[in-house]
């Protein structure tokens, strides 16, 4: 197959590109909640789609890694049991995600391809087509710059769009985008030379738009890998923090869990659900005894995790994709670049 | 058309139908405290998978606290009731829904002809359309004021403290108003950890420059981010109260005459930092005043009540546009159970039960003449009376006497239970009811700040449970008193017509939006001043700490929590750690006794003795020991019906 290079789709027609795509596969996209939220949810039609919106608070991680998520049936079988594996391979596209959202999905497909292959979780990403709405300004909390998540994608999209008001400009990212764009037939035209040009223009300009913003991730990577950071900082932090979980959850690159085994008929179903570093028997063992007892050494846990050079070595990018969703979602001070800038000044004000 | 994705993931099963959405989000209100934070709840397959937060709810905007996001967990995961059953042979059997409503409406008949009294107990985990039927059945069908929640006590009687120094306002003032608020102030017990909202508004306050003082036994968290915080023995918080009125009317802010012995110099190792206080309240445009649950132990809450209403209104806070006085809920929508009339000595709308506006009200509505005496209260029902109705509530996890609460459930001739949840009442029923969860339920709930809000549901109740509302409505029908609802929403409109300050809800506020807030009004009522404080139990002699429960509530035995695998683990660990109980105190008193976490100490009071492992929390002020309301039996005879008792600590010998 030749290969496909930019589309461009007159804005009339992308309700009729949509219809086909829901005709494949399952779409989802920013719709408006009842309750006046912008969520990710399943469409029903293309008129649903958002294309100008605040990102939804609840990424499209959930999607990938739901909250509880049945990964194995359990069945009484004569005098054992029998385990059996539940696979979810439902074509999805996710439509109008974010730069954010995407490179924080690559971050986790990473992760999960790594040391141990994760199958229930790379057997649903295997059958997630990303279409990724790239971002013409910068949004009130993102800081997606700093962590070269944006404003437009670099990867893990199979096709990124720009959007030129009465056109969109559609790129395909990976072999499944150029047949996912090639498939639309006469939806789409190849772009002209000056569309190209707008659309680079418009990246450029969305990246003038943050303004002088400067990232502090690498200092205060090197004081938090060597060291550097005094147990008084991270406990003066913790009264600052209640302890929510909510920026795990909303954490694009956060994937961390517990499993449950729910009762299910006669059965069970072994659950995968969401946990917080941030609770208290996040890490408590059987014994009693917790490796982490004291919220300083949660903490200090989690931005370890997020920005340090040893796990920087290991996934070759922090563990942020400046989203700015834990600076919305903080149930207390302690978000992000709030942390970040704490730990590079060695001091914390609230 | 050629297919767009021909080589990946397994192809849509059927038609488009089944393509679309099996992922279902529903906005509903957080089910947990009264801070009426607003969720989605999501059900995929109709099943609970999962809870989102709100970026527009004008209550959480975008805050989900941790309990908050296992709000799906406890109706997916927990030992839900899926059929009526009814006692027979010592056991608890399945029977059909028309079984189970005559052998409940038989048995209280019976219990009533033989002359004994039948209670009703509603509950602050049910709805404002839940409560207000429980009532109605109460006052209504079986003519009684045996009617109460077991969690009342530690609100009304603060929320009519305020009615009555206000002149007949509610609470007012909403969460956010906090954030703009130049002064805090808080009684605190720890409303990080019971009232996360809430603390987060009041965080939210000291980071943008408010001043904030704290009032609390323990140094909590939000007591470490005060401008001043004055530790108090506790039932010593209404000396504070006492002080800020002193202070105020000294400040010469006062707008009035403070009434004789309202003003009273506190204790002089605090007088300077009260009258700092003071000051900093009169002289701010808004300021809010916090009310934890625990701040009323030991206290008079309709005294306190009062005085922190006559504080208010000295400097001229009360109703003022910004500034709040708001006590706090320890339970999902107590303070709409109370507006409702569950209490022995309300009617719905919260009046007193000689309101003769309310009752004319009641009699037209309900088509007969209310129960107008004044009943027994949760603990006093139980042991007293015959039979027993419980909608959503568990007695023996939420009284102060849990050990009485079991005992007295057992001995009742008949008790019939409503519950989503098995609890240790649901083990005692002689009928059981099975109704749906907060994520099945319809209806509406009322905030701590009177955000009155939809409950919507999010899945099918299990098996043939059905929604309470129907379910009372058929046990009034059974005992000659139908009530004519077809929806939840019939049932609203009712209350609408007997609870004056629901009646301009904005049903399209309601629907549209997330809610909306009762107006807090004056009736006009004189102001009044109840009687004044009793002196705090004080330590003195051998008799040298004081012993203290902690909190009025456990969230570990309340089913949404017990029955939620993320949200149980702390209180499973806890309990595991201290099967038979433990006592908290300071650092320096251990030093002190010469005992290390885990030894135990003696404890004795006028009352009793007990020996009890030692935790270590630095919380803790000197000089005091604090068991958690979890373990309040095993320290029942130490503190002989007490809040506080003055005890002498030693460490045991050998």
């Amino acid at each position: 197959m030749e290969s496909v290079t930019a589309q461009v789709i007159a804005r009339a027609r992308v309700g009729a590109w949509i219809e086909r795509l829901m005709a494949e596969a399952e779409v989802i996209a920013p719709v408006l909640a009842h309750g006046g939220d912008e969520v990710f949810a399943a469409i029903q039609s293309p008129d649903e789609v958002l294309w100008e919106f605040a990102n939804p608070v609840h990424p499209p991680k959930q999607f990938l890694l739901p909250q509880t998520d049945p990964v194995v049936a359990i069945r009484r079988a004569g005098n054992g049991y029998a385990l059996e594996p539940i696979v979810d391979e439902r074509r999805r596209i996710l439509l109008n995600i974010r730069s954010c959202d995407v490179t924080g999905l690559a971050f986790l497909r990473r992760v999960h391809a790594a040391d141990l292959p994760d199958d229930s979780y790379l057997r649903r990403a295997a059958a997630v087509t990303v279409v990724c709405l790239a971002c013409s300004q910068p949004c009130p909390l993102g800081f997606c710059v700093c962590s070269a998540a944006g404003p437009f994608a670099r990867e893990g999209y199979d096709v990124q769009l720009s959007d030129m008001g009465d056109r969109l400009l559609a790129e395909p990212g990976s072999e499944r985008g150029e047949e996912l764009l090639s498939a639309a037939g006469d939806l789409f035209r190849p772009a002209t030379s000056e569309e190209l040009a707008r659309r680079h223009d418009l990246e450029e300009q969305a990246k003038r738009l943050f303004g002088e913003e400067t990232c502090h991730f690498a200092s205060a990577m090197r004081r938090v890998s060597t060291g550097r950071v005094a147990d008084e900082l991270w406990a003066s932090m913790t009264d600052w923090c209640l302890e929510c979980g909510a920026c795990n959850f909303v954490c694009p690159t956060c994937y961390c869990f517990s499993v449950k085994d729910r009762r299910d008929g006669d059965g069970w179903l072994r659950c995968r659900t969401w946990d917080s570093c941030q609770y208290p028997a996040f890490t408590r063992e059987a014994s009693g005894h917790n490796p982490r007892e004291e919220r300083k050494d949660r903490i200090k846990r989690r931005f370890f995790h997020k920005v340090s050079a040893q796990y920087f070595q290991r996934d070759g990018v922090v563990g942020c994709v400046g989203c700015g969703r834990c600076i919305e979602v903080c149930l207390g001070t302690t978000d992000m670049p709030a942390v970040v800038a704490a730990i590079r000044k060695g001091e914390w004000h609230g | 058309m050629a297919p767009i994705l021909p080589l990946h993931g397994a192809a849509p099963t059927q038609a488009k139908a089944s393509i679309v959405t099996t992922v279902d989000a529903v906005c509903t209100t957080c089910p947990f405290c009264a801070c009426g934070c607003g969720i989605y709840l999501q059900a995929e397959d109709g099943k609970l998978s999962g809870v989102g937060p709100s970026r527009h709810h004008p209550i959480s905007q975008s805050r989900v606290c941790a309990r908050g996001w296992g709000a799906h967990e406890a109706p997916a995961w927990g030992e839900r009731l899926t059929e009526p059953l009814v006692r027979r042979a010592g056991g608890l059997t399945p029977v059909t829904w028309e079984e189970a409503l005559d052998a409940a409406t038989t048995s209280l008949g019976a219990v009533q002809a033989a002359g004994k009294a039948v209670g009703v107990l509603g509950s602050a985990r049910a709805t404002n359309e839940e409560n207000y039927l429980v009532a109605r059945l109460a006052r209504g069908a079986l003519g009684t004021g045996d009617l109460d929640s077991c969690l009342r006590s530690t609100y009304l009687p603060l929320a009519r403290g305020i009615a009555r120094g206000s002149g007949g306002r509610a609470p007012w003032g909403r969460l956010a108003d906090i954030e703009g608020s130049e002064v805090v102030i808080v009684f605190d017990g720890d409303l990080a950890s019971s009232h996360p909202r809430a603390a987060f508004a009041v965080m939210r306050a000291v980071a943008r420059g408010a001043r904030l003082l704290t009032v609390s036994c323990l140094r909590t968290q939000l007591a470490r981010l005060a401008a001043l915080h004055v530790p108090v023995s506790p039932g010593g918080q209404h000396e504070v109260v006492s002080g800020l009125v002193a202070s105020v009317a000294e400040a010469g802010g006062a707008e009035e005459s403070v009434p004789e012995g309202w003003a009273v110099e506190p204790p002089a190792a605090l007088a300077e930092e009260v009258r700092e206080a003071g000051r900093w309240y009169a002289e701010a445009e808004r300021a809010s005043l916090l009310v934890a649950p625990e701040a009323v132990m030991g206290n008079s809450g309709e005294a306190f009540g009062a005085a922190l209403a006559l504080l208010s209104r000295m400097s001229g806070h009360l109703g003022r546009p910004g500034s709040v006085l708001l006590p706090l809920p320890v339970r999902w929508n107590l303070r709409g159970a109370c507006e409702m009339g569950v209490g022995p000595d309300v009617l719905p709308g919260g009046g007193p039960l000689d309101d003769a506006a309310a009752l004319e009200r009641l009699a037209e509505v309900w088509g007969g003449e209310p129960a107008t005496g004044a009943g027994r209260d949760a603990a006093a029902m139980i042991g007293t009376v015959g039979g027993l109705v419980v909608v959503a509530d568990d007695p023996p996890s939420a009284l102060r006497d849990g050990r009485a609460a079991v005992q007295g459930l057992a001995e009742l001739d008949c008790l019939v239970v409503l519950d989503a949840f098995m609890t240790p009442t649901v083990r005692a029923a002689h009928v059981v009811l099975p109704i749906a969860s907060h994520a099945e339920n319809e209806g509406t709930c009322t905030s701590a700040d009177g955000r009155v809000q939809r409950v919507r549901p999010c899945a099918p109740p299990p098996g043939s449970a059905r929604p309470g509302w129907q379910v009372l409505a058929g046990l009034s029908a059974g005992l000659g008193r139908a009530f004519d609802f077809a929806s939840p929403g019939g049932v609203l409109d009712e209350i609408r017509r007997v609870v004056p300050a629901y009646e301009r809800l904005d049903e399209r506020a309601l629907d549209e939006v997330w809610g909306d807030v009762v107006a807090p009004q004056s009736d006009g009522r004189p102001i009044e001043c109840p009687a004044r404080f009793g002196d705090p139990p004080r330590a003195s002699g051998d008799a040298s700490h004081l012993l203290a429960l902690d909190g009025v509530f456990d969230w570990g035995s309340d089913p949404l929590v017990a029955f939620a695998p993320t949200l149980s683990r702390d209180f499973i660990s806890r309990r595991k750690l201290f099967s038979g109980g433990l006592v908290e105190m300071s650092g320096e008193d251990a030093k002190a006794l010469g005992v290390r976490p885990g030894w135990p100490v003696r404890i004795k009071s006028l009352h009793g003795e007990v020996t009890l492992p030692v935790v270590v929390r630095r919380e803790v002020e000197r000089g005091l020991l604090l068991v958690p309301f979890a373990f309040r039996d095993q320290v029942g005879d130490v503190l002989g019906g007490h809040d506080i008792v003055p005890v002498q600590v030693t460490r045991p010998e050998g």
